[in-house]
């Protein structure tokens, strides 16, 4: 009888296994053949927020059932949409579990914030990430163009046509060389070694010579005697190339501290870009100097770096859902993360000073006078075809930054005149968000 | 008067009551008779069963079962609810009838051989077909399942065979014609749990690895013979190994059960909020994967352990038999009720091929659930009366 009784104990147990697998294991749920899958779409949902308590996605009733609303069109590459025929992104992706059982989620975002970058860019390819440097909020991030998650019936085929490849997030999987943008993180490190101090006087001729190729200011234009900091100010090719290649593979190693070449820990999916392992000769190292060569790097990491110099040098992780309340469980709060000191102050200090310089006085600076005092750094990111990517990455108000932004226009033109204009928009809308 | 256990289980069995009308009041489709005389009748028996000096401990176990069925059933029509309550009172009679059964010592194997195979021969006869199967007897507007009542006399015969050597001619005469009669009917299911429960017996009594080979080879041929004389053992063979292949055929239900299983997770979707019209046959077939999705996996391992815990109650019982004859035929009982419990989950949980047969104590089908309880009475009864020895 015992025998009898364990034989039956195990097949039981073979039952129980069975029965974890296929209730708490397999991974059937959205099978078109479930008719369950369809209806969660149809269902009354939890509400995503920003920051300030606006609702950016909500479910409306729709007759018996319910239809999710967003509040702006390019929340599409952030919150992300539901949808019954092409499935979930974004947040709603992320957060489903959460979001299905009626909790809602409030994020870090700002939609007036979102809206003024969507009307900066104007429809131009590129993306702008903005964010808190002391927190690492994330405030808006746009990447142009988007899907519009309230016209996806309408529009997905248009959509699937389009060659500007709207479903493409540029903003944490556009691939893009930073050009002069890197510049800041080459005097970072510089400083912080003391290669270099900021009234060190260097002889620009306009181009560097090594063995037989050359690299050239933009223009040829030669700036003569020139500081460090006008040469940061100035976009000094030529003193750049020459830190680049004395910093050696305390280069690489700087770029490796700021987080190029891996992926930002963030709550979207996004891409590490390419660093390369080493450089193989002073000319690779010149390169990477100026931002060319081999070096990719996405919108997102570019505004974690800005981030990271206007936070006193240390970087802190970027994130979006600040809060997920109600249902039965308990609220969960995010608290910011600081990943790492990538500088130390004194550099930092140093180099918001120069890039201050590079906004008043230098190319990162506008026609018209900004109403607040920013640092920033163009950056024109040379293309062998078309033209050249424009970057701006900048913070403000210079003494006690409060918003860190990086904008990409692909084709853009100079970063001057492309990117500018749109990172000092971005800042002033931010700057006037009450918390 | 009721011992602590016992008291505690009964205690579970009121909760589970007050839950119910809870729920369906809430519902506002509770049919109030139901609950109420199922109740009363499971407190009688329970109380006889006690006064009588037998161990009673198998009533609050099925009475968890049989009331798990009537809610989820209630859930899916009351129509189905309401017959099923006459069902579970027939059910009580049928316990009774076995405790009665159960403690006299017949001794009459070609009796029982005589009416399990009889029993068959008149259904493949005069019986009437429904869902494949031609399994059904009427009379006079009463219908039912007699190969429910046929296995457990041939139990009984099984029991005389292994306890007192009896000829393999007429073993093999009896099974054959049992089998040959099911497979004429087309009913695989009932036909599978008895060759197993022979197994099963014949291994307990001596176990060799000579003879478990010998019974796989003879299932394996089993199959193969199923495979190529009946179309629908090949559908159930195909839908349990290839299901994704067919979704909108023979795939279908065995697909659908999976999906509620899985939506269920942990904790369930709740009472009512399932989405199991779906299913095809759900309240024959497919109530286990209604309890997973609306009670989810605590629910289903719960139940479960219930079916465990009557396993154990009723081994323990008859671990304490004198006579051995009486030991293989509770274990065979034992047997029947467990290897279907087996089978039925085991089929929808694509551990083995679908049989078709209803969740023992918990499904709707009149019948079978009055042979369940029968079987429940006769372990009891032979355990005999306390102070007998």
């Amino acid at each position: 009888m015992r025998r009898s009784f364990l034989a039956i104990a195990v097949l039981y147990g073979l039952l129980f296994a069975a029965l974890f697998y296929w209730q708490l294991c397999a991974e059937i749920e959205s099978h078109p053949a479930n008719p369950r899958y369809y209806q969660m779409f149809k269902e009354k949902r939890g509400a995503i927020y920003d920051r300030s308590g606006l609702a950016l996605a909500e479910s409306v009733p729709e007759g018996e059932t319910f239809a999710r609303v967003y509040s702006a069109p390019s929340l599409s590459h952030v919150v992300g949409y539901f949808h019954q025929r092409y499935g979930m992104t974004g947040l709603e992706r992320l957060l489903h579990e959460d979001l299905s059982q009626g909790r809602s989620v409030i994020t870090t975002l700002d939609l007036q914030v979102q809206k003024a970058a969507e009307e900066a860019i104007n429809g131009r390819e590129g993306a702008v990430v903005v964010m808190r440097p002391a927190t690492g909020e994330v405030l808006a991030l746009v990447s142009s163009p988007w899907v519009d998650g309230n016209e996806l019936d309408d529009n997905w085929p248009d959509y699937l046509d389009d060659q500007r490849s709207p479903f493409l997030n540029r903003a944490t999987h556009g691939l893009y060389p930073p050009g002069s943008t890197v510049k800041p993180i080459i005097y970072g490190a510089a400083l912080a070694g003391e290669l270099t101090g900021s009234g060190q006087i260097w002889e620009d001729g306009g181009s560097l010579t090594l063995k037989n190729r050359t690299i050239s200011n933009f223009g040829g234009k030669a700036h003569g005697k020139i500081t460090t900091d006008q040469a940061l100010a100035l976009s000094s090719n030529v003193v750049f190339a020459r830190l680049a290649m004395e910093l050696g593979e305390g280069l690489l190693e700087a770029f490796r501290a700021f987080g190029l070449g891996s992926q930002v820990k963030f709550d979207l999916a996004n891409l590490g870009g390419h660093l390369p392992g080493k450089a193989a000769s002073d000319y690779d190292l010149a390169q990477l100097g100026i931002g060319q060569g081999e070096l990719l790097v996405t919108p997102l990491q570019m505004a974690a770096a800005v981030s990271a110099i206007a936070n006193g040098g240390t970087m802190m992780r970027p994130y979006l859902v600040q809060e997920v309340r109600g249902g039965l469980k308990l609220r969960q709060i995010t608290r910011p993360e600081r990943i790492a000191d990538v500088l130390p102050s004194f550099s930092a200090q140093a180099l918001s000073k120069a890039m201050a310089l590079a906004a008043s006085e230098g190319t990162a600076r506008t026609d018209s006078p900004a109403s607040f005092s920013y640092g920033g750094k163009t950056g024109t990111a040379q293309m062998g075809q078309g033209l050249d990517h424009a970057w701006f990455i900048g913070f403000a108000p210079v003494e006690d930054p409060q918003i860190a932004v990086a904008v990409l226009i692909e084709h853009g033109g100079s970063g001057s005149q492309a990117a500018v204009p749109i990172g000092v928009r971005v800042m002033e809308a931010a700057l006037t968000i009450d918390e | 008067m009721i011992r602590a256990p016992y008291r505690t289980w009964l205690e579970y069995t009121g909760w589970l009551i007050c839950l119910v009308l809870w729920l369906f009041w809430l519902q506002g489709q509770i049919c109030w008779w139901q609950p109420l005389v199922l109740w009363v009748m499971i407190m009688a028996l329970f109380l006889l069963t006690r006064v009588l000096g037998y161990d009673a401990g198998a009533l609050p176990l099925a009475a968890v079962l049989v009331f798990a069925g009537w809610i989820f059933l209630t859930r899916l029509s009351p129509v189905w609810a309401e017959s099923h309550t006459w069902g579970i009172l027939i059910g009580g009679l049928a316990y009774l009838l076995g405790l009665w059964a159960g403690s006299r010592r017949f001794c009459r194997p070609l009796l029982w051989a005589a009416l399990a195979v009889g029993l068959l021969l008149i259904t493949a006869l005069a019986g009437e077909s429904a869902g494949g199967a031609k399994a059904w007897l009427n009379l006079g507007g009463f219908r039912f399942q007699p190969v429910e009542a046929a296995r457990i006399f041939l139990v009984f015969y099984l029991a005389h065979y292994f306890a007192d050597g009896r000829s393999k001619w007429e073993l093999a005469a009896v099974l054959g014609s049992f089998f040959l009669i099911l497979a004429w009917q087309r009913d695989l299911g009932p036909a599978l749990l008895v060759f197993l429960v022979f197994c099963w017996l014949s291994l307990h009594c001596q176990f060799s690895w000579f003879k478990l080979f010998g019974f796989l080879a003879a299932a394996a041929g089993g199959f193969a013979l199923a495979w190529l004389q009946f179309p629908h053992f090949q559908n159930r063979a195909v839908a349990w190994l290839r299901p994704w292949e067919y979704l909108d055929s023979i795939g279908y239900q065995v697909l659908q059960g999976l999906f509620a299983l899985r939506s269920g997770g942990l904790a369930g979707r709740g009472l009512g909020a399932g989405s199991v019209q779906v299913i095809p046959n759900v309240h024959t077939d497919y109530l286990f994967a209604v309890i997973g999705e609306e009670f989810g996996f605590l629910g289903t391992f719960a139940l479960l352990m219930v079916y465990l815990s009557l396993a154990f109650w009723s081994l323990r019982l008859l671990h304490s038999l004198p006579e051995r004859r009486l030991q293989l035929t509770g274990l065979g009982l034992t047997l029947l009720l467990h290897l279907q419990v087996f089978l039925v989950a085991g089929g929808i949980l694509r551990l083995v091929p679908f049989s078709g047969m209803t969740l023992p104590l918990v499904s709707y089908g009149s019948t079978s659930l009055a042979a369940q309880l029968a079987m429940l009475g006769i372990v009891t009864g032979l355990g005999g009366r306390r102070g007998e020895g």
